[in-house]
């Protein structure tokens, strides 16, 4: 990453740090909440962007983590740090054995399978109403604040500074991984598998890692949009979630980690401004979707960086 | 009431239900045999097949027509779409189908929802398919009885048209090896639209059938379109025969499951499912994936 | 003790026996040549010594010790470095990234997700020094993809050899090449083994490739051993002229 986006990006986050100085709180909650699919998006560029694992289940990572929090919290006195850390860690372990699984195929039926897991989570979200609380979900999850001082961390406030930390510590640690021995294996995954086996990696052990961690960052955020929504319902586990995410990982800029929050919150957006002035959003976002499919899969990221760039260098633009 | 017309019952339940997802799976599969392309949009067809069909039962007042013509309307918006934006993207890898084909069934299930309006509506069974049937002294809904007989003939149909119809050999050189068939002369591009709406069509088919049964709603998309995935997984990815047995598996699963296991129907589908593919990665009938 | 010692090694496909009681033996320092008419199983053959096929039957040592059943990568990290009929690379990467992720395979950490500059260092100058070896400096920072087929052949080799190997097993190197870029590549190639005394298994079609390259030269048909020698003794060979003769009945 060049010197100049490194300032941009410090730039970002310190208006974001900024925000509730400044914005109204009707703001703030859409601002939350674009930062937690934000989360959720960039953990899936890992697999998708990264490894070319395309998962059509990526909501079973994050409706895992909203119940896993919202049980918690609904049902012991265990303070909120504690348990998003902790459901996220829980998605991260039972992803081991989704992803275990899900390998044995490859292509299209690795999709499938992801899907199939998801809707399996789906399924049991419904009927296992002790837990889940069956199609009414699990309501009135409250910000426990615990006994070490964390009060700050349940105001509406203090919870937007949580999530943005979780982003920022999110988004470090996936830099830090898609540049690592790690990622460059990765690479060699999603450019040509066949030829990383041959050259003597063991591809399955990598990619079961990077769905173990694309799920925990996704459970991560579906952790924090618990306490932050209040509940947690079956739609956070339905495959129209794990369309959506993929939207936002494609519109935004695949195998970036900075596209997918563009393209999360530019899906926040859209949702509310196009919601405002038309009741045919989802049908015109449906379209704009595939148009960027069409004409620009590199994505809002990929256009806005090549634009600099050619802008920078002007002999190279021709 | 006696336990074997119970259980009769039952069957032919699960054989209407094995019919409709029938229509769904072979579609799917024959696009993704030919295609390599998942059909994403495949429940939001079935959904637009069952709203034209109402449609049409309103203004003809008679649903003979909508079934004969529905299908068709719906399939030539499906080959239009292969032609106008799919045929763009054979050079690119399997996903931008997936993608693209998910924003179809975004964009179609919305304008549904804005033409038809969000209540479900009800298309009623023609006066002849109205009554019950004693079988058993058990009455059985004659609708339910035409669904399974429509299935066989369909299932029948698509059988003899891939083995002896000439576009039927087409598809199977073509499924094969596409390189190969367009050096033999044959036209993919055409080959590839006829299938993409040859699919669509047999999922707007299911849609007209499944209305009368369960009334035509916004909500039919969604859950249809996991059933016609998890068919095609099971059965293996392109193959005909593959469909029929994962609808007839899936319809078993559902319509037993529901009674004997009801807290588990649900889930039941998904770890057959799941255990199908952990010993054949590429489904009872598929290629090794 | 030769390095690499094939013994009685057969593949079975149902009915059809594509490798029939191979034994050969590799001495270190050796190039040699593996050829045959279509279909003999020279490519089962390297199949089955790297792992991505199981032999039916026999043993296969590297080095003394049994491999024959083990996973391809296991095989591949004990020093044996192949590459394929088919040019198979990663295209967007430039050329010293794919050699730089091949010689990665063989460091102790190349899974360390964070940081790992030392680990990029030590496999960058690993594949710095394959690709001089093979004349391809000039073009390191060019992406794969867009490089010409003969240089995309020797990326090949040189990505096998960015892995240090003991074993470089090549499988029709000159594969797809014109006359005259098949030319270039021999030269480069001949070049190399000259000055590094590399141990090599080869399979070729091109006879004038393998009498360029070999010291010694094993030949199959129909999946078995018929003839084994140095290069003049088996151009001699009367049962080999027969089988390439008569190979097509």
């Amino acid at each position: 990453m060049s010197a100049g986006l490194r300032a941009l990006l410090v730039a970002v986050v310190v208006v974001l740090a900024a925000a509730p100085f400044g914005l109204p709180p009707f703001a703030m909650t859409l601002l939350t909440e674009a930062l937690i699919l934000g989360l959720f998006a960039m953990s899936l560029d890992l697999m998708f962007g990264y490894t070319r694992l395309v998962s059509f289940g990526h909501a079973a990572a994050y409706g895992l983590g909203a119940y896993a929090c919202g049980f918690m919290l609904l049902h012991t006195d265990m303070p909120l740090l504690f348990v998003v850390f902790g459901a996220a860690l829980l998605t991260g372990i039972v992803a081991i054995g989704v992803g275990w699984i899900c390998t044995l195929a490859t292509g299209v039926s690795f999709s499938m399978l992801t899907l199939a897991f998801a809707q399996l989570l789906y399924a049991i979200s419904f009927k296992w109403t002790s837990v889940t609380g069956g199609s009414d979900g699990l309501a009135g999850i409250p910000r426990t604040a615990g006994p070490f001082g964390f009060d700050a961390l349940t105001s509406k406030t203090g919870f937007y500074y949580l999530v943005l930390a979780c982003l920022v510590g999110a988004f470090l640690v996936c830099f830090a991984l898609v540049r690592s021995p790690f990622g460059a294996v990765l690479r060699g995954i999603r450019e040509n598998e066949a030829k990383t086996i041959a050259l003597g990696y063991n591809t399955r052990l990598y990619k079961i890692a990077v769905v173990a961690v694309a799920y925990a960052l996704g459970g991560l955020a579906g952790a924090l949009y618990a306490p932050f929504a209040g509940f947690a319902n079956t739609e956070l586990l339905f495959w129209l979630l794990s369309g959506q995410v993929l939207i936002m990982v494609i519109v935004g800029g695949s195998g970036t980690l900075v596209g997918p929050i563009l393209g999360a919150a530019f899906f926040m957006l859209m949702e509310h401004q196009l919601s405002s002035w038309t009741e045919a959003w989802a049908l015109y976002f449906g379209l704009i979707f595939i148009a960027f499919v069409l004409f620009a899969p590199q994505g809002i990221w990929g256009v806005a960086t090549a634009w600099l760039q050619r802008s920078r260098n002007p002999t190279r633009a021709s | 009431m006696n336990t074997l017309a119970f259980l009769l019952t039952q069957i032919v339940n699960a054989l209407s239900q094995s019919a409709l997802l029938f229509f769904l799976g072979v579609g799917l599969t024959l696009i993704f045999g030919l295609m390599r392309i998942v059909n994403f949009a495949h429940g939001a067809l079935y959904m637009l097949g069952a709203f034209v069909g109402y449609s049409l039962t309103k203004w003809s007042g008679n649903y003979w027509v909508a079934l004969a013509v529905a299908p068709v309307v719906v399939g030539l918006f499906g080959a239009a779409f292969e032609f106008a934006i799919l045929r763009r993207l054979y050079r690119r890898d399997a996903h931008a189908f997936l993608m693209v084909t998910f924003g179809l069934a975004l964009v179609v299930g919305e304008a549904v929802r804005l033409t038809w309006g969000p209540d479900a509506l009800q298309v009623p069974a023609p006066d002849l398919l109205a009554g019950v049937m004693f079988i058993l002294d058990e009455p059985f809904p004659l609708y339910r009885l035409f669904l399974v007989a429509t299935g066989v003939i369909v299932a029948v149909a698509i059988w003899q048209f891939l083995e002896r119809a000439r576009l039927g050999l087409l598809i199977r050189a073509t499924s094969q090896n596409a390189d190969m068939a367009s050096a033999l002369g044959v036209d993919v591009k055409r080959v590839r639209s006829a299938v993409f709406g040859i699919g669509c069509g047999l999922a707007a088919l299911g849609g007209v059938l499944a209305a009368p049964l369960v009334t035509a709603s916004n909500g039919m998309a969604a859950t249809v379109i996991i059933d016609a995935f998890v068919i095609v997984i099971i059965g293996g990815m392109g193959s005909f025969l593959g469909s029929l047995i994962g609808a007839l598996l899936v319809g078993f699963v559902q319509v037993f499951g529901n009674y004997y296991l009801p807290d588990l129907a649900l889930a039941f589908m998904y770890l057959v499912m799941l255990a199908i593919l952990m010993v054949r990665p590429g489904g009872l009938l598929g290629k090794e994936a | 003790m030769a390095l690499l010692e094939l013994d009685g090694v057969t593949r079975r496909y149902g009915a059809l026996v594509a490798l029939d009681q191979v034994a050969m033996a590799v001495e270190e320092g050796e190039v040699r040549a593996v050829i045959g008419p279509n279909g003999a199983g020279k490519t089962t053959l390297f199949n089955v010594i790297t792992g991505t096929v199981k032999p039916t039957a026999g043993s296969i040592r590297f080095a003394g010790q049994p491999i024959a059943g083990l996973p391809s990568h296991q095989i591949c990290r004990l020093g044996l470095s192949r590459t394929f009929q088919i040019t198979s690379l990663f295209p967007e990467m430039s050329a010293r990234e794919n050699a730089r992720l091949s010689a990665q395979a063989r460091h102790g950490r190349r899974w360390q997700p964070f940081g790992g500059a030392h680990i990029f260092e030590e496999a960058s100058a690993r594949a710095d020094a394959a690709l001089k070896q093979l004349g391809l400096s000039g073009i390191a920072d060019t992406p794969a993809g867009l490089l010409s087929h003969g240089d995309q052949r020797l990326l090949e080799v040189a990505m096998a050899l960015a892995q240090q190997p003991r074993v470089l097993l090549l499988d029709e190197p000159t594969q797809g090449l014109s006359v005259e870029e098949t030319q270039q590549a021999v030269e480069t190639l001949a070049g190399f083994l000259k000055t590094s005394g590399m141990t090599v298994l080869l399979v070729e079609h091109d006879m004038e490739v393998v009498f360029r390259l070999a010291h010694r030269i094993t030949v199959l048909h129909r999946g078995a051993v018929i003839a084994d020698g140095a290069p003049d003794a088996v151009q001699a060979d009367k049962a080999v002229q027969e089988a390439y003769l008569g190979g097509f009945e």
